[in-house]
């Protein structure tokens, strides 16, 4: 029996909320705000990795045709902040730690005036020697990135679960390896940017493309050092997100303090070499060495795991990402006994952050690949080694995560199926080879704070229509339009008769923002009991007009009846307008709020961290070319178990776009560094996936229902980011033999791995 | 050195004053308020600043301005004639073709070039075509359904759009006389 439920509006393929403006060039982005009167300003970036300012001279600069202002960190209070420790500044003070950090900065006129100002600006700089490789920063005597941070260990995790020597000394066999991840670029289409103004009365009014406003807004007045209602965080359209836009860098701080001295407006948007070089916080890279022991059985019986990750020179959410790193994937099997340990090091490197995965791209290139080796020691298809262990409805991992809901082995099944994974490998074609991948993630991560949730107001307009007030993230992924269509499945109205604001920190009430796949499920449920709260409002108006007991109405494409006599109706635009336009009358407005089940991991990280996780499963087929080493990935299939689909567009988007960026990191995505610079940083030499590179794809989502979730969904959009890479990497060792451990897998690497192999 | 010019964008003439180095992107976007035209990458790579002109798909960040005078400039504001969409805007609504939608006035003029040319291309022909247009959001697969469904003639005649006229279905808004009534249907 299906465990989808029979839905009027959730589960349809509904249109996007925002359609009409995306099509026609018309959503407003953060570069088409224009205020009047409004500056442009630029950065000074630090040349160096690692570097002593002795003096800054803007004396000339000021004095250029056109300029508004000139900043340093002398205009700051010199606050350090950031997301989990606070160790960046808006300005650098003293010293630059690594190549892009903002120094000082100019509002000019136009664009030109801005550029030439700032080759006006003076510094005298004093290079430092820099330390780029996190195994080198941790000996002694290397340079330190913070002065208070010996052998530059941002943070040390050193945990076990039950008793590892007991339990590898129990497995049958033993595997190990060691795997690299590389940073990775969000590249959204769209780079980060901001419109502040300021008003002499003390108020900052801050236009962002962030995904994280309410978060934006604490981080912002921490920096400048006023209270959080002096800040207004208003959402421009957001390109593009993927964890890049979550107010880990300095933009909108700077674009703040410009518009503070120059008394106007002022626009910041980044380059994208800035971006490359100092915007969106890339990818922690890590090394990740990961040994498990298996029973004979494919039981996986101890797993342990010794993670060194690059924090580079700011910690940003860096800390969190790390532990996840170390630690997630342990929903995903079933685990007894298991030891991590991990060590996040400064840098003199761009620092790294939050970007889709968050940490599980990097364990899972690195475990299901180990899970393979198992898999292949043993003598059993890597399928069948999934199921032995996956996780099921029920599972508690050793870390106190909670599973209400786990289609894993449904998943399996389904992928078995759609790439007809038994056939194909009995049948193996020569440098042809298959691969799979299981993957876990949360639908929300409890760690800002004691607080894993999201609030919502809906008001019913005087024509009937539902506005839903949501201060959440709306970053181009479309969860507005899940957001509608759950409030319109709640109320009983069409879902065209349902709209919903941008989000604004001063009209919005508090929530935490898009990341950890969050929305769906928090603000879904949040948008669900605001629905719940206005439809009891709505049913007490109509319960007079209809004479009848508000218990017994129900609602239905906007109309609302008692049970069993449909007859006699009203509509939901009667019932608003009869409820205000009267003596004592007053609009139909309500609130709804959600604080998910989880709970705030303690010291030893131990707790339920997310109210609800998601599976999948990905499996691929790959031909490599022996001569060449290219890869060329022949097929693709995918399979997730995201609880009830919402909305149909956007969830399969979700998947679609996760995996192309899964490919990217896979195949194509890195840059040079040369001490501590980026090479190269455009998009002709960082290469993103294009329509050409992606392969055919099937896919599917599990018959699945989230006891805990609105109607029954759970989070989606990281989960088939998380895979990939290691998926690949499978199918290219069951193809030719050979595993490239450091990403990306390019031809010359496999080239020389498989000369390797022939000796 | 300013430089006058006389550009048609859409159908429409303009008569500007710009420097003699501004991009034709500057020009539409700064100068003409025309927004639509999205920038990427600024080196001709991402395709987000696509346009026709004189009926080639150019990067208008690629472009000089001074470089356009007496040609034709088509750009997303042209789009939809009086109020109708364009058949690829509306096959990008009903197969999903966007996610955020920065790229999406790229992507829709690169297919216009394209299918303006050959109205029937092949799938191949569209990926090819289409692989100058960066999406990080979309993965690809729901871009190239939607161009598909125009070469196919797969789009609904009927389409109904989620636009604010719908409130049209609401009795008209005559609310500060309007009582409350009961109806029964
Ligand atoms: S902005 Fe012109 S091609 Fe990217
Ligand atoms: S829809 Fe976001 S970049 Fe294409």
């Amino acid at each position: 029996m299906s465990k989808a439920k029979n839905f009027s509006v959730v589960g349809k393929r509904v249109q996007r909320v925002e359609g009409f403006d995306k099509v026609t060039g018309d959503s407003k982005f953060i570069a088409d705000i224009h205020l009047p009167g409004m500056l442009t300003g630029r950065i000074l970036r630090s040349p160096y990795p690692h570097a002593r300012i002795r003096s800054i001279d803007t004396s000339k600069a000021e004095k250029l045709r056109g300029v508004r202002a000139v900043v340093t960190a002398e205009d700051t209070i010199k606050r350090p902040w950031g997301a989990f420790f606070a160790d960046q500044y808006i300005l650098s003070v003293g010293k630059t730690r690594y190549v892009g950090e903002e120094v000082a900065a100019v509002a000019a006129i136009d664009p030109d005036i801005a550029e030439e100002a700032l080759d006006l600006i003076e510094v005298d700089w004093e290079p430092l020697p820099g330390v780029f490789d996190a195994d080198e920063a941790m000996l002694d005597g290397a340079p330190l990135v913070h002065d208070d941070k010996p052998n530059n260990i941002a943070m040390h995790l050193d945990l076990e679960r039950g008793n590892i020597v007991q339990a590898f000394a129990d497995s049958d066999i033993i595997v190990e390896d060691t795997f690299t991840s590389m940073p990775q670029w969000h590249c959204a289409i769209e780079t980060i940017g901001s419109v502040a103004e300021y008003s002499p009365n003390g108020k900052y009014t801050i236009y962002m493309n962030t995904q994280t406003l309410f978060n934006a807004r604490y981080r912002i007045a921490t920096a400048l050092g006023v209270p959080e209602t002096d800040v207004r965080v208003i959402q421009s359209a957001v390109g593009g997100g993927f964890g890049g836009k979550s107010c880990d860098d300095n933009n909108a701080l700077v674009c703040a303090v410009l518009a503070r001295k120059a008394g106007k407006p002022v626009r910041v948007i980044n380059t994208r070499e800035e971006e490359f070089l100092a915007g969106c916080r890339p990818r922690v890279f890590m090394k990740i060495n990961v040994k498990l022991g298996f029973k004979k059985d494919g039981r996986i019986r101890a797993k342990e795991l010794k993670v060194i990750a690059d924090n580079g020179a700011y910690s940003a959410k860096a800390p969190a990402i790390t532990g996840v790193a170390a630690m997630r994937h342990d929903t995903c099997y079933k685990y007894s006994d298991v030891k991590l340990e991990a060590k996040l090091i400064y840098t003199n490197k761009i620092p790294t952050g939050a970007f889709r995965g968050f940490g599980n791209p990097s364990a899972e290139w690195a475990v299901e690949q180990a899970i393979d080796l198992g898999a292949h020691a043993l003598g059993i298809d890597p399928l069948e080694i999934a199921r032995i262990n996956a996780a099921e409805t029920g599972y508690v991992s050793p870390h106190g995560n909670r599973v209400t809901s786990c289609e894993l082995k449904q998943c399996l099944d389904m992928v078995e199926n759609m790439i007809d994974w038994k056939a194909k490998r009995a049948n193996k074609q020569p440098n042809t080879g298959m691969g799979l991948a299981c993957t876990v993630h949360v639908s929300g991560k409890r760690h800002f704070g004691d607080y894993d949730g999201s609030s919502a107001t809906i008001k019913i307009n005087e024509d009937g229509k539902a506005l839903i007030l949501s201060g959440e993230g709306e970053c181009g992924q479309g969860v507005h339009t899940a957001m509608c269509q759950i409030a319109a499945e709640e109320l009983g109205v069409p879902v065209e008769d349902v709209e919903i604001s941008r989000a604004d920190t001063d009209l919005t009430t508090f929530c935490l923002g898009a990341f950890a796949s969050r929305l769906t499920y928090v603000s879904g449920n949040a948008v669900k009991n605001a629905a719940t709260n206005v439809k009891q409002q709505l049913y007490e108006q109509a319960a007079e007009m209809l004479e009848a007991n508000a218990a017994d109405l129900i609602s239905r494409d906007g109309r609302i009846f008692v049970q069993g006599a449909e007859g006699k109706s009203v509509t939901v635009a009667d019932v608003a307008r009869a409820r205000l336009f009267r003596h004592n009358g007053a609009p139909i407005v309500g609130s709804g709020s959600f604080d998910a089940d989880s709970v705030l991991p303690d010291s030893t990280r131990f707790g339920n961290e997310s109210g609800a996780y998601n599976y999948g499963v990905q499996a691929a087929q790959v031909h490599v070319d022996p001569l060449t080493g290219q890869v060329k990935v022949l097929q693709m299939v995918v399979a997730s178990d995201c609880g009830t689909v919402i909305y149909p567009i956007g969830a399969e988007g979700q998947v679609e776009g996760g995996l192309a960026q899964g490919i990217g990191y896979a195949l194509t995505e890195g840059l040079q560094f040369d001490e501590g610079r980026p090479l190269n940083p455009n998009f002709s030499d960082y290469r993103i996936p294009s329509m050409r590179d992606m392969p055919p794809l099937q896919h599917a989502f599990a018959d699945s229902y989230e006891p805990t979730g609105p109607f029954g969904a759970k989070g989606l959009g990281e989960l088939n980011m998380d895979p990939t890479a290691a998926v690949i990497n499978n199918a290219i060792f069951d193809a030719v033999g050979v595993r490239v451990k450091t990403l990306p897998i390019t031809p010359e690497k496999i080239l020389r791995a498989l000369k390797e192999k022939k000796g | 050195m300013k430089k006058q010019l006389n550009l048609n964008v859409n159908g429409q003439d303009y008569e500007v004053e710009v420097e003699a180095n501004r991009l034709l992107l500057q020009v539409l976007r700064d100068t003409l308020d025309l927004t639509g035209t999205k920038e990427g990458c600024s080196i001709g790579v991402c395709g987000a600043c696509s346009v026709i002109l004189d009926g080639r798909l150019v990067s208008s960040c690629l472009t000089l301005a001074a470089g356009c005078e007496g040609k034709k400039i088509e750009t997303i504001e042209g789009l939809a004639k009086d109020g109708k969409l364009h058949p690829l805007q509306q096959a990008f609504i009903e197969y999903g073709g966007f996610q955020c939608g920065i790229c999406t006035p790229g992507q829709i003029m690169a297919a216009k070039s394209l299918l303006d040319e050959n109205p029937k291309p092949s799938e191949e022909e569209v990926k090819e075509w289409m692989s100058g247009n960066l999406c990080r959001c979309t993965g690809y697969y729901k871009i190239l359904e939607s161009v598909m469904a125009v070469v196919d003639g797969k789009t609904d005649p009927n389409y109904a759009f989620r636009k604010r006229e719908t409130t049209a279905k609401i009795q008209s808004l005559d609310v500060y006389k309007s009582v409350a009534k009961t109806s029964s249907d």
